[in-house]
């Protein structure tokens, strides 16, 4: 069976299930409804808007986990080799790259700055490398990457909205909303759109990123945590043991169902169908964040421990969510905006210590969805919001003994792995210092139809009408084209 | 259930025309130009030359020099030509982008309109409500007022008839959580029970006054009135610091309490800081819009984000008021609706004039006095200190424009203190800067003079054509000069004023003339060039040989202090007149400020607040406001002036209009949107569904009314006969036979009209989540009714406030601000109260004209395990009083409900309590943990269940 066949399998049993509680109980949901979109005839059942749905046509990922290093790590010093950049380090920046040009903290005229770590080539493949990912570097191979990404933010803020919603303004919904409006979920017993932090901060934007903006808010991300609860209110409250949480469920079901057949709101059943799934999530959630089952040599490869937040943790929870059927997964881990302007933000030092901190799991996870199986079906991303400058940043016009980097909105590296992209493959290039993407220039809404397209979606029918428009996560505002050489 | 912003699935039917009725253009016809055609033909694309948005364009010929539509004449239509067509390359519209071709039903419609003659017809929004003629009906005993007629004409127009009326326990139990947010008490459910047996009509009219009369009633209506504001506690973005906006809130809830007429409620908030004579309160109202977002990460740019938040206000200000999408026509013209691209910038120059500029104090504040009675004196010294100040400066400013003899300082040294920063004089006398200089950099200038009596500064921008303008700003923080002697020796030369162009933004000219803040210049961005006039205390006597220095230091920075405002582009003169120098010195103006001294005292002793407030900037110092092409602030076009769209009532005049008359025009006869917009917010608050069910759209992109003359009517009975009031029309509908109807209904009601368009049965509505939490406070006895004040922090778990580059804590409440209403609640953009968002609580980033229900496990996880809502059971447990089990339950049951439980479910609760009993006698630890007992622990998930019940969640 290919993916497609598999969803249009998932789809008759749900919606059998469905007409199985429908006969079974008072007129569950009422109407089926149907949009009148150009083109996309998106129907949602009330009474259970996350069932599986069937995509335009036959999608290679099932399912997506982004890695988002919030703050911004520097391409220049990871993916996006530069040896003319080097020969420049310390000589005053030419006047015509900084003419027209915005910067959050670069004062005058700045400096150049060298890769502050040497590169090579890695893999069969042979792409590009600094030295601070050895463990990335051994599946390197499996990896596609985009240098010539862009976007027209360079505030944290902002970039990561329109990285994540298309929108640099807030009120838009999320990649993964339209994931889980498009696509549903494949398994009722969790949330469809999953979000897990670390680096002890929330990302810049705050949880609009991952906000259902104008959809519904049933798609909206649903914050987990590695530590302590892992979806907010899943326990039972002291003194009440699951059996006794049974017992008053029956009890409350007793009550609703006789309000049902004397008042006849159909939202009524519903809710008993949504305080069943609620009983059901309370079982499967704790057991799908349960990393205690996972065996030693699992663990040596994450570099796990569990009852911690860390993005290692985080990492081996995206696979198990990932096998669970959890249809869009997103990390933020924090601590990536190297200013340099003091010792918690120097690119020698600090950024050194994230790299080291991230490389082991993301290695680990695309090793281990690889072994599993599941890397041909979901698509792994990992991406800042924005670059980092070629010029040593100056903040307040002085030279900082630290060293670091200001934003730079006009070129960033992004990968992805598995889920219909090529492997081992490098799309688009910078200018010869790495400070504007030059060919196949790839914008945020050329990302969105592109992820949509591997999802199984025509990116432009695959819409929400809002405020007049049939809107849709590539911005019908803007233009937007699917990176076709992308895709395996 | 799913939700009902899908607003193009399953509408009602809509009634097309029968064959021998003539067609309606506006009901048949433009929905499916609308659907098919203006998207390409229309305000944003006009391919090949055609479009659908004016009849006279519909008329015309396209590119290809055929009639698009030929009244009378189908055949020789293009329109029916083009989609008849079985060529795929001509074919309407095209068969690869839509897969459905219009049926065939369609094309004859279309044909009927064009043999008919394709007449047109305004949107019915932009036809002005006319009181609609009362329906004859077939039941004459049902209506009570006048809104009954009207509902009753459609119910039986669809051949059904109207609910019986709810039991006196549902009829209170909906009205008092309608109109106050809370369930009736135990004792005045009985009181109302009481007077309902002796005379119904009485008794319901009495509990709608009791209600309305309610203090309460104003913290429920404000829940409503805040989504639009997008009031919240923060800032939003990055770090989305605290913002002591809270008295806006407190004045929302009085303005509803005290039945504060709409249309004074419109002005206040929109222009309360223009009005002659502002009442205490009018500058908080005018706080409105101070609730857009303040961007404070560092680094972003102060311009773009106070854009952001003007173009927020447009767009508010439309949603709001008229439902319309007005935010489209930002970058075009208006893809459905005659609003021409202008319109926006037209409008949008209402609001370009504030003093607000992104900055992280969110300047400009006013005072809210701690006591109330100092408000007053607060808002009229607040006036008296600007325009004393305002006069000062102009005394002197006529003056020195009229002065002849300036002449340019020409400096033969000038040097910058920032290492690699360089001035170069240029040939017009002016200096040019240039490398880097820091936020600090002292500019050192010296030059021959002759005797002077004034120097005039003058800040240039960068570029000369105006359309360029975002320069950053460029402040002088201080400016000094010195006679510097041949021999070497120095002549400090004293200032007695600084006498500006004009008084803008945060700072005091005067202050370029001390140590310490910053003085003279455009702050944070540039509005172009700036004239300032240094005065010294005396005339200056020069000798041959001597050299003038001006030294000139910053210390600006803006963009959350990050890039430093520096002059790029300056030019310095000197004049010899005496007359500015002596106007400075005479007593009359020493004792003008000395009274400007003391009434800034006056103003600083009162003890209060700052709070963001509405402040124009003076005539002198408006900002052009320019089309931005394609929408894009950094590519501008022509200047525009302030103005109300011809389509809703603008007419254009001589007059430049202000945000005060805006504000006038909305809620006047002209507009033919607002009364309709708020009567049908009132009305889906109190039936859930608004008869336009798209409350934010009322353009011909959004659904058409349900019931026009029900509509219609209600707007009319608001604005003219209730003359704005809210609390008359409220009570008329909460005792109109339509809210009285009881909301059983039958399985062929509910699919024929699920959202209850036809008000064919009285209304049934989820909670909001304010609701079910002050439900939940009331019924166990805990809730504190203290009014207004700072926000509360009740309990919401550990990490859930993580915002980055912020120590704020949530510190929980102690005492009664544990148990405060909903709406006291702290709200925190980038991180909302758990309680309210997961029951479809907008985050208020922006204007939220709609709150879609949802129905979801996570809402069923936070009412069953929330450690806030098992102390609400175990209170409620406490609460339940009887001698036996079952008489608790019972009361327990009423407290709720109002009703006396069937038999079956206290059969069903008792035999909970008796399992858990029996559990929690075998596990006395366990029982400890929610009671002291094993029986009352047993009855506390008995109350949990209770609180959780569908018939508790509803109203």
């Amino acid at each position: 069976m290919n993916l497609f066949q598999q969803l249009r399998f998932e789809r008759a049993r749900h919606t059998t299930r469905r007409h199985f509680l429908q006969n079974c109980s008072v007129g569950l949901g009422g109407l089926w409804l149907a949009s009148q979109g150009h083109g996309a005839t998106l129907k949602k059942d009330p009474a259970n808007p996350l069932m599986p749905d069937l995509a335009h046509f036959a999608p290679k990922a099932k399912r997506v986990i982004y890695l988002h290093m919030a703050g911004s790590p520097s391409q220049l010093e990871l993916f996006d080799h530069k040896p003319e950049l080097t020969k420049l380090d310390g000589k005053e920046c030419p006047q015509e790259f900084l003419e027209g040009k915005q910067f959050a903290f670069i004062q005058g005229v700045p400096k150049m700055l060298g890769s502050q770590f040497p590169f090579h080539q890695a893999g069969q493949s042979g792409q590009w490398i600094s030295d601070r990912l050895p463990h990335f570097e051994s599946m390197i191979d499996e990896v596609c990457f985009i240098k010539s990404m862009w976007t027209d933010q360079f505030n944290h803020g902002p970039a990561q909205l329109l990285l994540h919603t298309g929108s640099a303004l807030l009120g838009s919904p999320s990649a993964g909303s339209w994931a889980t409006y498009g696509l549903g979920s494949e398994n009722a017993n969790l949330p469809g759109f999953i979000v897990l932090t670390s680096g002890g901060k929330n990302p810049d934007a705050g949880k609009s990123v991952w906000g259902s903006g104008y959809l519904p808010s049933v798609y909206q991300g649903v914050q987990c945590r590695s530590q302590g609860e892992p979806v907010l209110y899943l326990s039972n409250p002291d003194g009440v043991s699951q059996a006794l949480r049974r017992r008053t469920l029956d009890a409350l079901n007793d009550l609703n169902q006789r309000v049902a057949t004397e008042v006849g709101d159909p939202e009524t059943v519903t809710r008993i169908a949504q305080y069943e799934m609620a009983f059901r999530m309370q079982i499967h959630a704790s057991d799908a964040f349960d990393l205690k089952q996972e065996p030693e040599d699992i663990h040596q490869l994450y570099g796990t421990a569990p009852g911690q937040e860390s993005f290692a943790n985080n990492c081996l929870l995206a696979r198990r969510l990932a096998e669970r059927g959890v249809r869009f997964i997103q990390l933020f881990d924090w601590g990536w905006d190297s200013h340099g302007t003091s010792a918690v933000d120097d690119l020698k030092t600090s950024f050194a210590n994230k790299c080291q901190q991230v490389d082991q799991p993301i290695a680990a996870l695309l090793k281990d969805l690889k072994q599993r199986g599941l890397l041909d079906e979901t698509l792994v991303v990992w991406s800042g919001e924005f670059g980092r400058t070629p010029m040593k940043e100056n903040r307040g016009g002085v030279e900082g003994s630290f060293v670091g980097r200001d934003h730079s909105p006009s070129a960033y590296t992004l990968w992805m792995a598995g889920g219909g992209v090529k492997r081992g493959f490098s799309y688009g290039e910078t200018d010869p210092i790495g400070y504007e993407a030059a060919t196949n220039k790839v914008s945020a809404h050329d990302f969105h139809a592109t992820l949509m397209t591997l999802l199984g979606f025509d990116h432009k029918k695959l819409t929400y009408p809002y405020q007049g428009l049939d809107q849709r996560l590539s911005n019908v505002t803007k233009s937007s084209r699917v990176v076709k050489e992308i895709i395996a | 259930m799913m939700p009902r912003l899908l607003r193009f699935l399953a509408p009602l039917p809509l009634a097309i025309a029968a064959a021998e009725e003539p067609v309606d253009f506006n009901r048949d016809i433009r929905p499916l130009l609308n659907k098919n055609c203006t998207i390409c033909h229309g305000g944003v694309k006009q391919a090949g030359g055609v479009s659908f948005l004016y009849r006279e364009e519909a008329l015309g010929k396209g590119e290809s020099g055929k009639t698009v539509v030929l009244p009378g004449d189908p055949a020789a239509s293009e329109l029916i030509r083009r989609i008849k067509s079985e060529d795929p390359d001509e074919k309407m519209p095209p068969p690869q982008d839509h897969p459905h071709p219009l049926s065939s039903e369609q094309v004859a419609l279309l044909e009927r309109w064009i043999q008919e003659g394709a007449p047109w017809g305004e949107h019915w929004s932009f036809q002005k409500p006319v009181e609609p003629p009362l329906p004859s009906l077939a039941n004459s005993s049902w209506p009570k007022a006048a809104l009954d007629r009207h509902v009753l004409a459609k119910i039986e127009a669809e051949k059904l008839s109207p609910s019986p009326e709810a039991s006196p326990a549902e009829w209170l139990r909906r009205a008092s959580l309608d109109l106050t947010g809370l369930p009736p008490s135990p004792e005045e459910w009985e009181a109302f029970q009481q007077s309902h047996a002796a005379n119904p009509q009485a008794a319901m009219e009495a509990a709608a006054d009791r209600l309305l009369a309610s203090p309460h009633f104003g913290e429920r209506w404000a829940s409503m009135w805040l989504d639009l504001a997008r009031y919240s506690d923060t800032f939003g973005f990055e770090k989305d610091p605290h913002r002591d906006i809270w008295p806006f809130r407190d004045w929302v809830i009085q303005a509803f309490n005290a039945d504060m007429p709409f249309d004074r409620f419109t002005e206040k908030q929109l222009a309360g800081d223009l009005l002659e004579n502002p009442e205490p309160g009018d500058l908080i109202a005018s706080s409105f819009h101070r609730n857009t977002q303040n961007n404070t990460e560092g680094g972003t740019d102060d311009e773009e984000f106070r854009m952001a938040a003007v173009i927020d206000r447009v767009n508010t200000t439309w949603t709001a008021w008229n439902a319309t999408t007005f935010g489209c026509i930002q970058c075009h013209s208006h893809p459905y609706d005659p609003y021409p691209h202008e319109n926006y910038y037209q409008f949008l120059a209402f609001f370009n004039n504030s003093e607000d500029v992104d900055l992280d104090d969110d300047f400009p504040r006013t005072k809210f006095a701690d006591d109330p009675a100092a408000q007053k004196d607060a808002v009229r010294l607040e006036q008296e200190i600007r325009r004393l100040r305002e006069s000062l400066n102009d005394e002197a400013k006529s003056l020195a424009t009229s002065l002849g003899d300036w002449r340019p300082f020409i400096a033969t040294t000038a040097t910058s203190s920032g290492p690699a920063g360089k001035l170069s004089p240029q040939a017009d006398g002016s200096i040019l800067a240039s490398g880097t200089n820091p936020p600090t950099a002292i500019y050192t200038l010296s030059g021959p003079t002759s005797s002077f009596g004034a120097i005039q500064v003058d800040i240039l921008t960068k570029h000369d054509d105006p359309k360029t303008w975002s320069e950053r700003g460029a402040v002088i923080s201080k400016l000094e000069a010195s006679l510097v002697k041949p021999d070497g020796s120095r002549q400090a030369i004293t200032f007695k004023e600084v006498v500006a162009d004009f008084l803008a933004g945060p700072f005091d000219p005067n202050d370029a003339i001390h140590d310490g803040v910053p003085g003279f210049g455009d702050y944070p961005m540039s509005r172009g060039p700036r004239r300032a006039w240094f005065v010294p205390d005396q005339s200056i006597t020069a000798a041959d040989g001597d050299q003038l220095e001006i030294r000139i230091h910053h210390g600006a920075v803006c963009n959350g202090n990050n890039q430093s405002c520096i002059l790029n582009r300056f030019k310095i003169s000197l004049s010899a007149d005496p007359r500015l120098t002596a106007l400075l010195q005479t007593p009359e103006r020493a004792a003008r400020w000395q009274q400007h001294q003391s009434l800034g005292q006056q103003y600083a002793a009162i003890p209060g607040k700052m709070i963001p407030v509405m402040r124009e900037r003076e005539a002198a110092a408006t900002r052009e406001t320019r089309v931005f092409i394609r929408g894009n602030r950094m590519t501008r076009d022509a200047v525009v002036q302030p103005a109300i769209p011809a389509i809703v009532g603008g007419t254009p005049g001589d007059k430049r209009l202000n945000r005060l008359d805006m504000a006038r025009w909305l809620v006047s006869e002209s507009n033919p949107l607002a009364a309709r917009v708020l009567a049908n917010r009132l009305w889906a608050e109190l039936f859930g569904t608004g008869i336009v069910e798209t409350q934010e759209d009322f353009g011909s992109s959004g659904l058409p009314p349900a019931n026009q003359p029900l509509l219609d009517h209600l707007a009319l009975r608001l604005r003219v006969h209730h003359q704005w009031r809210i609390k008359p029309f409220l009570r008329e509908v909460v005792l109109s036979a339509s809210y009285r109807q009881s909301s059983k209904l039958s399985a062929k009601l509910a699919a024929r009209d699920p959202k209850n368009q036809l008000i064919a049965r009285g209304p049934r509505q989820r909670l909001s989540g304010e609701m079910l939490r002050d439900q939940a406070l009331l019924v166990s006895g805990m809730l504190s009714r203290k009014s207004f004040g700072p926000p509360v922090y009740p309990p919401q778990p550990e990490g859930v406030w993580r915002s980055v580059y912020s120590g704020d804590t949530w510190n929980t409440s102690q005492g009664e601000d544990r148990y405060r209403r909903g709406i006291y609640t702290y709200l925190k953009r980038t991180s909302g109260f758990p309680g309210f968002l997961t029951f479809d609580a907008p985050t208020r980033d922006v204007c939220s004209p709609r709150r879609i229900s949802t129905n979801t496990p996570l809402q069923a996880l936070l009412t069953l395990n929330d450690p806030a809502h098992i102390e609400f059971a175990q209170a409620f447990a406490k609460r339940m009083s009887g001698t036996t089990l079952e008489e608790r339950i019972a009361h327990g049951y009423r407290l709720l409900t109002l009703q006396d439980p069937p038999a079956a479910v206290i059969a069903t609760l008792s035999k909970l309590h008796a399992d858990a009993r029996i559990d929690y006698e075998k596990n006395p630890a366990e029982s400890a943990k929610l009671a002291p007992g094993p029986d009352e622990a047993a009855l506390v998930l008995v109350a949990n269940t209770l609180l959780n019940s569908d018939i508790a969640l509803n109203r």
